[in-house]
């Protein structure tokens, strides 16, 4: 086995036949996973590429569909078998308790909006199945409400699997910058970065700058209302200790890891 | 008189100003000192913690680190303030190997954490320090008839709570406490959304739609909340759940200190209810009044 490599493909024709492209690619022998996505491009696909990236890249703009293709991202070494990888986090080994009967799926109250339910999730954890969760929209729906945590009759600590799983599809480059939920907790986690402070009304104007700002103006009621009884200021504050913010995330990024 | 650290948490310098205003107002009459942690940062909460975990889990020892050296616990109106630096402690305690990295990474900001802070949330401070006869023996505006739907959420009472996590009871008995009435809830410990009310509204829009048809249906004249989330989500986004589900909800979100404050006496402004969006004015106005005479006696 050799390289991975991650494209971003484009469709001519608005996207028309979109299901006789997505079987021409997965009947590729060197396609890996397939995943539809949306916004900018129409599939994202993980590829193995024993001979060169470039090769297999190639092979698929020669495909009289193909628009265009981006490169996300190359893999150079084989990474962890996930099973593995989600083991070695703190909270991950948990899901080795899981009897797969279900309790968590059926007490989430976000289940009829996710790709695959928690339960579902932890089988495809154990099949091996990493891009399929890590491009799933589970964890973005999750609200760690903790119900199935305090439900599941094996203490697999489910939500704290959501919060892993998440830093492990942001770390692997997987979110692409569209998925709402990472792009509100990215804007979050910045502004502590900044301030050592969370400052909600920057917070949301960043949220929908880079989302999308139409869909504010069926929040400006909501924010002119908090405004107006004095619940949004508009100064953000910061922390005198701001230094030792800023060197905690150095350091942290130093050593890397969960 | 007891003393605590007090960490507000970022959203009760914004959004919850009320919840803030009226923990402060019956600190005095309740006899706590709650002194403001020097500096705090904010807890990181979950978008941090699904973002990048171990500089999640930093951030917030940094706040117990600071914690540790006044040597009080660590009291928390915000139950997702409370839930994250409870996590922070329990995964320092639980995983040795993440310890020591914690540890090298405070240090490089010259600070330490020896894991000696007990976080715990203001309900749970009122229900078990406080407790219900001393709170009782200050209440001197009942407040008689009003009829409570007492809202948990999520965080206070999972993972860790001190309470039944599905059908607690600690303020139902509180709320009984004041002289008001503890209406059923079904939905008490049900999930408002929290942030997710930001990237997937209608998402959040459906789980506060039912939390306000549940305390309707049951006969609530406001609710009763201990978490800053909960009450933005069903106070601000109330109008929004009303044009989307057609509805015609008026139902008043009060955090459970303005109610305690009231039924202490203190003066309706000194609790923030202006700030509520949904106004209280009208179901609370047999008890305002009474609150103003209380004072001037
Ligand atoms: S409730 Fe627990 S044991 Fe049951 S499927 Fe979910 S994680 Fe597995
Ligand atoms: S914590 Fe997340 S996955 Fe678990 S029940 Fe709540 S929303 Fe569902």
């Amino acid at each position: 086995m050799g390289v991975k490599a991650y494209f971003m493909i484009n469709m001519k024709g608005g996207g028309n036949g979109h299901a006789d492209a997505l079987a021409d690619l997965e009947a590729m022998p060197e396609v890996e996973f397939v995943a539809p996505v949306s916004g900018q491009y129409d599939f994202m696909v993980k590829v193995d590429a024993p001979t060169g990236v470039v090769q297999v890249a190639n092979k698929i703009l020669e495909k009289e569909w193909v628009k265009h293709l981006d490169v996300l991202k190359i893999e150079p070494h084989i990474p962890k078998p996930f099973l593995e990888e989600v083991c070695s986090i703190p909270s991950g080994e948990s899901i080795n308790w899981c009897a797969q009967c279900g309790m968590c799926s059926a007490s989430c109250p976000n289940v009829a909006q996710m790709d695959y339910s928690p339960r579902k999730i932890i089988a495809l954890i154990r099949a091996g199945k990493r891009e399929q969760v890590l491009t799933s929209n589970t964890m973005s729906v999750c609200a760690s409400c903790y119900l199935c945590t305090a439900r599941c009759p094996e203490e697999v600590k489910i939500t704290e699997l959501m919060h892993a799983l998440e830093c492990l599809a942001v770390r692997h480059g997987l979110r692409g910058g569209r998925t709402p939920t990472t792009i509100m907790h990215r804007a979050f986690t910045e502004s502590i970065k900044k301030n050592g402070r969370v400052h909600e009304v920057g917070l949301m104007f960043r949220f929908y700058l880079r989302t999308n700002p139409f869909a504010a103006l069926r929040l400006s009621t909501v924010g002119l209302k908090l405004f107006s009884h004095g619940r949004m200021p508009l100064r953000a504050r910061k922390i005198k200790g701001i230094e030792q913010i800023k060197a905690i995330i150095d350091k942290a990024q130093a050593l890397g890891g969960a | 008189m007891k003393y605590y650290s007090y960490f507000p948490g970022c959203s009760l310098e914004a959004t919850a100003v009320a919840y803030g205003l009226s923990t402060k107002a019956i600190s005095g009459p309740l006899e706590m000192e709650l002194i403001e942690l020097e500096d705090w940062n904010c807890c990181g909460s979950t978008p941090y913690s699904s973002t990048e975990d171990l500089e999640a889990i930093c951030i917030a020892a940094r706040n117990l680190a600071l914690a540790e050296k006044t040597g009080l616990d660590l009291v928390t109106p915000c139950s997702s303030c409370y839930c994250t630096l409870s996590r922070a402690n329990s995964q320092l305690r639980e995983y040795p190997e993440l310890r020591d990295k914690v540890r090298e990474i405070l240090a490089a900001a010259g600070l330490e954490y020896k894991g000696q802070v007990r976080v715990r949330h203001l309900a749970e401070v009122l229900f078990n320090d406080i407790g219900l006869e001393f709170i009782k023996s200050k209440v001197v505006n009942p407040l008689s008839g009003l009829k409570v739907a007492p809202y948990y959420g999520c965080q206070l009472v999972r993972p860790t709570g001190f309470d039944d996590p599905e059908n607690p009871q600690s303020l139902d008995l509180l709320i009984a406490t004041l002289g008001a009435e503890a209406t059923p809830f079904p939905l008490k410990s049900r999930c408002c959304g929290g942030s997710l009310i930001i990237p997937e509204m209608d998402l959040a829009l459906g789980l506060i739609h039912q939390l306000l048809e549940s305390a309707t249906t049951n006969g609530a004249q406001c609710v009763a909340t201990v978490c800053p989330l909960c009450q933005t989500n069903l106070d601000a986004y109330q109008g929004i759940v009303n044009s989307k589900f057609k509805t015609r909800y008026d139902l008043p979100v009060l955090f459970f200190t303005q109610l305690l404050g009231l039924a202490l006496g203190i003066a309706p402004k000194e609790l923030g209810f202006d700030k509520n969006i949904i106004s209280a004015e009208r179901v609370l106005a047999p008890f305002t009044t009474a609150a103003r005479s209380v004072r001037e006696t």
